[in-house]
Formats: C-alpha cells, sequence, structure tokens
C-alpha cells in the first residue's frame, strides 16, 4: 500500500517535473543586444511596466524603448510614425474599438498566430484563451488576432449607496426604474428654491457622449449600421434610445450638459452634485480617492439597467500590437508575452489597471484587498456579456461620432429628435461613401 | 552660444583675414585676394545666407507641400496615397455649408474681440500714460495675462466658467443675479470666449497703444490748451487722429491671431457645446488631424493663409 502510494507519488512528481521543463522557456534571450521602440499611451499601465522594465531587459538582453505620450498626442505621434513607413517603430499601444478598423485597412497591423504558433520565440504558458473573450475578439480583423489586450474598459453606473438608502431609492435595474431614481433624486436640499442634487451626470459632450450613449442603444435594440453597411441611428430604437439619453440629462443632470465630458461629468459626480454618474469603470480610482472625491466609500456600482432589448454594456480596452513593418517582430513579439503575464497582469491590477487576464482577478492577494467587490463581479460581468461595438464600425470614425453626438445634442436640448437622428443618419451615410470606396 | 553656432562667424572671419593678408602683402591676382573681392562685393547675399536656407526649409517647404497636398485627395488612413483632382478641394469648400457656418462664426468671434479689445486697450494706454505713483508696477501687473501659458489660461477659465462648480456663477449669485451657462449655452459661448481673449490680449494692445502715445510730439498739445481746447476736444481732434496709425496696426496684428484662435477654444469647449463654438481654423484642425481629409484639410488651411496674408498686405501698407 505505502510502496504504492510512494510509486505514485514518484510517477506524479516525475509528470510534474516534465511538464514544469516543458513549460520552461529558454528563449528569452536570443534577441540578445536587440532595440526595440513602443509607442505607449501615457496610462497607468505604461508607468506600471515601466517599473518592471529591468526584469525584462536583464532577461532578454533586448533594449526596450517606451516612448510615452498624453493620449491626444500618442494618437497623432502613431499615426505619423506609421504613414512616414519607415519601419522604426516596431509596436505600439492600440484601442481596437478606435482605431482597428483603420489600421488594419492600412495594412499597418500583424497577425500574430504565425508568431504565436512558433514555440521558439513563444512561451508554453502563452495563450490567447487566458484573456477575456470580449476583449480578445475586439482586436480581430479580417479573421487574424492583430492585437493582445493589456486591459478591458466597461461603463457602470455609479451610485451613492448614502443617498439611495436616504431617500428609499431602489438601485435600478430596468431603464423605467433609472429615470425614476434619477427623478427622485434631483432635489432642493436647502429649501432655497434651487436644485442643489441633481438625479444624474453623463457625457453630453457632442462626440465624446456617444460612448456611453451606445449602451442605451444597443439595450434599447438599436444599431449603429443595419445589415447593408447602411446608418441605422435613425430607427425607431436609435430615436428612441437618443430621446431618453437626452431626456434623462436635460431634466436631471446639472445645467449646460452639452458641455460635459468626462472631467466635468465626475468632478459632478466627486462633489456630490450628482447622485448617479454613467461613465467608464477605470474612474471609479477618482470615485474612491479620499483626496479629491466627497463621496469615496459612499458608492455602489451596478452594470447599465435592462432596457427593452436586454442589458448591453461595451467592452473596450487597451491592446498591445506589432507594427506591420517592424524589423523586430519577433524581439516585439517576446516583450508582449511578458509584458501581459501572469506576474505582470496581476501587478497592474493591483496597480488599478483592470487587467484583461482573467485569472489574475481571482488570485488572493487581488480578491483578499478588495474593497469594492461589486464593482469588480459587475466590471467582470460586463467584460462577458459586453458588445466589443462601441464605436462605429465604420473607418472614419471621429467623423461619424461627430456627426451622431450633434443629434445627442438636440436631444438634451430638447429639440426634434427624429429630424436630429434623420440628418445624423444622412450624413453618416456620406461619410462611409466618401471614405469607404 | 554653443560653439558650433560660431562656425559661420570662424568662416567669415578667416576669409576676411586672409583678405586682409592678401591686401597688405599688395598681391592683388592670388586666389585669396579674388575670393575676398567676390565676398567682400557680395556681402549682402552672403551674411543672409544661412537664415535663408532654414527659412526655405522650415517655412517654404511646408508652404509649397501644403498647396500641393491641397490639389489632391488623401484620406490619410486608407492604402490610397493622394491622388490628383485639381482644384476640386477648393470648389468642395465653397459649396460645404461646415464652411460658411464655421467663416461666418469665426467673424463675429473676431468682431466680437476686437470690439472689445481696442476701445479698452485705448482706454487703458490712456490712463496709464499719465503721471502718477506705482505707474509701472501697474503696467507691469497688466502685461502678466498675456505672458501665461494659453492652455493654463483655458483651464482655469474653463473651471470657473462651470455652471454648478465654477467661481463666476458663485458670484452673480452673491450680487443677486441670476446664473449663466457661460460656455455650456450655445447663445453665450462666443460671448465668453471674446471675455477670455480680452482678458488674455486687451494688454498687448493697451502696450502698442501706449508706446504709440508716448512718441507723440508735444507741440498740438500745447498749442491746444493755449487755445483753451476741452480735454475731450484735445483727445478727439489731437489724440484721435495721431494715434490711428498705431490702433490700425495693432488692431490687425489682433485680426491676425483672432483668425488663428485655436488654443482656448479647444481646450474649453472642442466647438461645443454642439457645434456652436466651432470656427474655422477648429474646422480646419478636425479635418485634417482628427477625420483625416488631408487634401481637404490643406485647402482650407490654403484659405486661412490667403486671409491672413490680406490682413498682412494691409498692414504693410499702413505701416509704410
Amino acid at each position: 500500500m505505502s510502496k504504492k502510494l510512494l510509486v505514485m507519488a514518484l510517477a506524479l512528481t516525475m509528470v510534474l517535473g516534465l511538464t514544469s521543463m516543458a513549460m520552461a522557456f529558454d528563449g528569452w534571450d536570443q534577441f540578445k543586444g536587440t532595440r526595440i521602440r513602443f509607442l505607449m499611451n501615457n496610462h497607468p499601465f505604461t508607468d506600471y511596466i515601466k517599473t518592471q522594465l529591468p526584469k525584462f531587459e536583464e532577461m532578454t538582453g533586448i533594449d526596450v524603448v517606451l516612448e510615452t505620450f498624453p493620449e491626444d498626442q500618442f494618437r497623432t505621434k502613431r499615426l505619423i510614425e506609421l504613414t512616414g513607413g519607415s519601419g522604426s517603430v516596431d509596436g505600439f499601444m492600440i484601442m481596437p474599438g478606435n482605431s482597428g478598423l483603420q489600421y488594419n485597412q492600412a495594412g499597418w497591423l500583424t497577425p500574430l498566430e504565425e508568431l504565436a504558433n512558433n514555440p521558439k520565440i513563444t512561451s508554453p504558458d502563452f495563450s490567447f484563451d487566458d484573456f477575456f473573450a470580449g476583449t480578445l475578439k475586439a482586436g480581430q480583423f479580417d479573421g487574424h488576432q492583430m492585437t493582445v489586450p493589456i486591459l478591458s474598459e466597461t461603463s457602470l453606473l455609479a451610485y451613492r449607496k448614502d443617498l439611495f438608502e436616504k431617500y428609499g431609492v431602489k438601485v435600478p435595474t430596468t431603464m423605467e426604474e433609472l429615470e425614476a431614481a434619477a427623478k427622485k433624486l434631483t432635489k432642493d436640499l436647502d429649501g432655497d428654491g434651487k436644485i442643489d442634487l441633481y438625479g444624474i451626470t453623463m457625457r453630453g459632450k457632442r462626440a465624446a457622449a456617444t460612448s456611453q450613449w451606445v449602451d442605451f442603444l444597443h439595450s434599447f435594440g438599436g444599431e449603429w449600421l443595419d445589415a447593408n453597411g447602411k446608418a441605422a441611428v435613425n430607427s425607431k430604437e436609435a430615436v428612441a434610445a437618443t430621446k431618453f439619453y437626452g431626456d434623462l440629462i436635460r431634466k436631471y443632470a446639472p445645467p449646460g450638459g452639452t458641455n460635459v465630458h468626462f472631467q466635468e461629468s465626475i468632478a459632478y459626480f466627486t462633489q456630490g452634485k450628482a447622485a448617479m454618474i454613467y461613465d467608464a469603470n477605470v474612474f471609479k480610482k477618482n470615485y474612491e480617492d479620499p483626496k479629491g472625491s466627497k463621496v469615496a466609500g459612499k458608492v455602489g456600482y451596478v452594470l447599465i439597467p435592462k432596457g427593452p432589448a436586454g442589458q448591453v454594456p461595451h467592452v473596450s480596452g487597451w491592446h498591445l500590437s506589432i507594427a506591420s513593418n517592424s524589423r523586430n517582430k519577433e524581439a516585439a513579439w517576446l516583450f508582449i508575452q511578458w509584458a501581459t503575464n501572469y506576474e505582470n497582469s496581476l501587478g497592474a491590477l493591483l496597480a488599478g489597471v483592470p487587467t484583461a487576464r482573467k485569472a489574475a482577478w481571482e488570485d488572493p492577494k487581488f480578491k483578499n484587498n478588495d474593497t469594492t467587490p461589486d464593482w469588480t463581479a459587475e466590471s467582470l460581468r460586463g467584460f462577458e456579456i459586453g458588445s466589443p461595438v462601441w464605436n462605429p464600425p465604420v473607418i472614419a470614425i471621429g467623423e461619424v461620432r461627430d456627426a451622431v453626438g450633434l443629434a445627442i445634442v438636440a436631444a438634451i436640448n430638447g429639440e426634434d429628435v427624429q429630424a436630429a437622428c434623420d440628418k445624423a443618419a444622412k450624413e453618416m451615410d456620406a461619410i462611409i461613401k466618401a471614405t469607404q470606396k | 552660444m554653443p560653439d558650433w553656432a560660431l562656425i559661420p562667424w570662424k568662416v567669415v572671419s578667416s576669409f576676411m583675414r586672409a583678405g586682409a593678408v592678401a591686401n597688405k602683402a599688395e598681391v592683388k591676382t592670388g586666389i585669396w585676394h579674388k575670393l575676398f573681392t567676390h565676398f567682400d562685393q557680395h556681402l549682402n547675399w552672403y551674411f543672409p545666407l544661412p537664415a535663408i536656407l532654414a527659412l526655405a526649409a522650415i517655412v517654404a517647404f511646408p508652404m509649397v507641400y501644403n498647396i500641393w497636398l491641397s490639389l489632391h485627395d488623401w484620406f490619410l488612413v486608407s492604402p490610397i496615397g493622394p491622388q490628383w483632382v485639381g482644384l476640386q478641394n477648393y470648389v468642395q469648400m465653397f459649396q460645404d455649408p461646415k464652411f460658411w457656418t464655421t467663416f461666418w462664426r469665426m467673424l463675429y468671434f473676431i468682431v466680437g474681440a476686437l470690439a472689445v479689445q481696442v476701445p479698452l486697450g485705448l482706454l487703458l494706454a490712456l490712463f496709464l500714460n499719465q503721471e502718477f505713483r506705482a505707474r509701472n508696477l501697474i503696467r507691469t501687473i497688466y502685461l502678466f495675462p498675456f505672458a501665461a501659458t494659453p492652455v493654463a489660461i483655458a483651464l482655469v477659465w474653463g473651471m470657473m466658467f462651470n455652471p454648478e462648480l465654477g467661481v463666476l456663477n458663485y458670484f452673480l449669485e452673491l450680487f443677486g443675479l441670476p446664473r449663466s451657462l457661460w460656455i455650456a449655452s450655445e447663445k453665450w459661448v462666443i460671448p465668453s470666449l471674446i471675455l477670455v481673449d480680452s482678458w488674455e490680449w486687451t494688454p498687448l494692445i493697451m502696450i502698442i497703444t501706449l508706446a504709440g502715445l508716448q512718441s507723440l510730439p508735444k507741440q498740438p498739445y500745447e498749442a491746444a490748451v493755449i487755445d483753451g481746447a476741452s480735454s475731450w476736444q484735445i483727445f478727439r481732434y489731437i489724440t484721435l487722429p495721431l494715434i490711428r496709425p498705431t490702433l490700425v496696426v495693432a488692431t490687425m496684428l489682433r485680426s491676425i491671431d483672432l483668425i488663428k484662435t485655436f488654443d482656448i477654444i479647444y481646450v474649453m469647449t472642442q466647438g461645443g457645446p454642439g457645434e456652436a463654438s466651432e470656427t474655422l481654423y477648429l474646422y480646419t484642425y478636425k479635418t485634417g488631424f482628427q477625420f483625416f481629409h488631408m487634401g481637404y484639410g490643406a485647402a482650407l488651411v490654403v484659405f486661412v493663409f490667403a486671409l491672413v496674408l490680406v490682413f498682412n498686405l494691409v498692414l504693410a501698407r499702413v505701416r509704410r
């Protein structure tokens, strides 16, 4: 008996030993002396990975240059470098939902399967299956995986738990309940005839507003485009969604809603001027920052309430990809594998970056210190059920967002929503025709 | 100054030394002497040559390239490169309703801003032209706004304009006035932007006008006082006509700047709310750098350039 056990234990150790031997990847230093250059957005992930970079450089002997710029300049810089076609950029951060279609059409992205299927340059513990499906899918173009996700973002409805309790308001699960809650929490608290608490705050600034409006669009059953690739933003569902979104802001959000971007919206919520905010989940760190926020510790989180077509938040995210004309694709691929590995994903998560690697969220180091478990649970649910379509699936994203943004502004101003959506659809079709020949 | 910056001067001075040596030796036929004479006679060309080359590289080339680009159709993120379309972009421009709305909006902004800044600048200059204690200190203080970074200014004003959290509405309420939406209102956004621009740039008009005032001759004033003219008459019939050319110069300079106003608008409203503050210059930026229509964007730039050129020609006329 004990002998049998011993044999089994021995066999087990051998098998485990073999596996771990197979898992060990000795190709890290094969590109010693290579220099690779990545363009990075100024983002908490970049800040984190910079602190870890010496480990990678020591392990591989690859000299990594991370050129970091604030988001606007980052986009411009990336575009200029890639248009120039000098091949001196090896990789870059990208939001596939934002520039993926453009970059793929221009031929600037590298299909990654070939690199990932090559055991000489791919560590055996790398697998695309370890990332959230919705996020991963956002990086697929023409049937190829063009990116590796770093982090996932979705939008959450954040609400003031204390106020909901005080005024007996139910946390909204449907659109009707959302409006009822917003209405009930728009209040004149000190009795001077002026409203000093607003029910909700959301983005109303033209193009910027489309990022959260799109969740209402989908939850009401609308789409950006119909099956024939024509604009569908004037469908019955889209008009209803736009009207609902505009009415919420006009009636229950602080005045001047059409000039509200996320900065203003966050300020209203963190200064206690609004009882709810619907925006990206990453802004939790602003709401919960005891230095800048008056509402830290009083905030609850849920996904978008159910609409006529269900509950459809969006998933977006930052990814890493390799430039198609890079001369150091293999070395760049090593860097991407390392930057998105378990250790770094967990490290980034602990630094506040909602990593796209599923397993890191289960790590006790994260779980045991999680102060907002409802945020975590709802975010993770959003990553699974969310739609990767948050920007219009067209090449000229900026232009279309600007056109549709005007319809949202019209809805906020209480103008004729059908007419505004018709106009936006017409403009959208013209833009698509001019840019997608 | 770094050493390399002195190289042109070293070359020139060695030529001159060589020339001097050649002269002294009275060897009037040597190669050094020829070179020196050539150099000496065409000094007016050689001295500005480095500057001309640098200007050609950083000013003339982009300008010519831009005009070339404006004759092409080029959607930056498409695999197709620039396609020759002739004057198509210009035809499109004059038929583009957005071009016209943004153009008229820009004019509204310019005229509004000048209507505030020129009279105010003149009044400030007249005030600061008088003798009183701490005059220099006050002059210096007035210059602060335009020494500050426009983006920083825009960020601060943007916060002050916030209808709920901003300090401006707080003051309005303190005086019992109704709140305003400021830059969040389609009606008030341009006047609010004019307010910011005037806060920043009126001092420039003031300083130019003040310089003009201080260079005015004394005699007409003495004569007027002897003739018993009132101070209003002195201002109306002596100061104003004499200062007029200076005011025109200041106005032209401001006009050119106002056409190109970008930073404060972009930071505070990005052309919003809706499109209520999208001026021609913002539309141009969006067309090129956000929507990537490089050819059409270049055509818009050429139009703005032509507009600035007209103002510059008027300016040159007045100065002469």
